[in-house]
């Protein structure tokens, strides 16, 4: 599969970009929230979110709610379109068009 | 990126050395699909509860003002306790829709685009609703009697109710919250027709059975999302096992 990106092809990051995409360009996620709706360690959650960031495939922004730090997370442009064309690339090796 | 709000969380080693590996494509596939559909009925879950509570406020709500003239001489409620009665289940199914909607979207900050069209949508409501007030009070000046003013509220608050939902559904996409709104709309122009006291039960059968409908279909889809995620994710478990 060397057509495939790397970056995503690995199922906990496949899994966090689908989630992401979901989301209008521009909404971000917390990353409690999207610990939650992925069911993921923490941990986990943040090594993979450490690769895709350092890919440039999310935004990462730090925030406060009241004296809390949240982490705000969203795809980047680069990771919309890198996910994109993940999807169109699985679907061509898979001889489908939906 | 260093750190996260992970509250000094260890990495789980056994989790990220499964996760980093891809399985075949058409696995990859039915993961991802699988988890967008995670997403999507885990923000969507609280949609079920706020179409059948409006269901049961619009149902009983207009039944109890339908009945305070619409069974007599034999039956009647009197007029005060159907107006609390309906002016309370519309509070607790405001409340109801508030407190769900806040919740399903914790932890999700809007674009600045999308925070003002959510603010604009939000006022509309209470500019409509003071509005119709407004109108109605200028209506009573100008001739309208007390049974006219039976006829104009209630079609005036639901037809506007239609509008939105159908602009609600424009905004964000939601073919359903359209079929809602046009639903509304024609229920709205139709109980006038009926006269007081029917145009009441028109109002809580049609505006019951909109509600209602749509709380059920969108049982039935969330069912079928995670029919859909369980079965592909049991299949993904199955190649990831004849992988290994």
């Amino acid at each position: 599969m060397a057509d495939l990106d790397p970056v995503i092809h690995a199922q906990a990051r496949l899994r966090i970009t689908a989630a992401l995409a979901t989301r209008e360009p521009g909404e971000s996620i917390a990353f409690p929230r999207l610990q939650e709706l992925l069911d993921m360690t923490a941990g986990n959650l943040s090594t993979h979110l450490r690769k895709l960031e350092d890919a440039g495939y999310i935004d990462v922004e730090k925030s406060h709610k009241g004296r809390t730090p949240v982490t705000y997370l969203s795809l980047s442009k680069t990771g919309r379109r890198a996910f994109e064309d993940y999807m169109e690339t699985l679907r061509s090796v898979l001889g489908t068009t939906s | 990126m260093t750190n996260h709000d992970t509250g000094g969380a260890a990495p789980a080693d056994h989790d990220i050395d499964h996760d980093d590996e891809p399985l075949a494509p058409e696995q990859m596939l039915a993961l991802l699909n699988d988890q967008q559909r995670s997403v999507q009925g885990q923000m969507g879950g609280f949609v079920p509860i706020i179409m059948l509570t409006w269901g049961v406020a619009w149902l009983v709500g207009f039944g109890c003002l339908w009945l305070i003239d619409g069974l007599q001489p034999e039956f009647g409620i009197p007029l005060g306790l159907a107006i609390a009665v309906f002016c309370v289940l519309i509070a607790v199914a405001i409340g109801v829709s508030t407190f769900l909607g806040v919740r399903s979207s914790r932890g999700i900050r809007a674009s600045s685009g999308s925070s003002f069209t959510g603010a604009v949508y939000g006022m509309t409501w209470w500019v409509g609703c003071l509005a119709i007030a407004g109108f109605g009070g200028a209506l009573a000046v100008n001739g309208m009697d007390r049974e006219l003013a039976n006829i104009f509220y209630p079609t005036a608050y639901v037809l506007f109710s239609g509008v939105m939902f159908i602009v609600a559904g424009a905004i964000w996409r939601a073919v359903p919250s359209v079929v809602l709104g046009g639903w509304t709309v024609l229920i709205a122009v139709i109980a006038p027709y009926f006269g007081y006291p029917t145009h009441y039960l028109v109002l809580a059968i049609g505006g019951g059975i909109g509600f209602l409908g749509l709380g059920i279909a969108s049982i039935i889809h969330l069912r079928s999302l995670r029919a859909k995620t369980s079965g592909t994710a049991s299949a993904t478990a199955s190649g990831a096992q004849s992988r290994g």
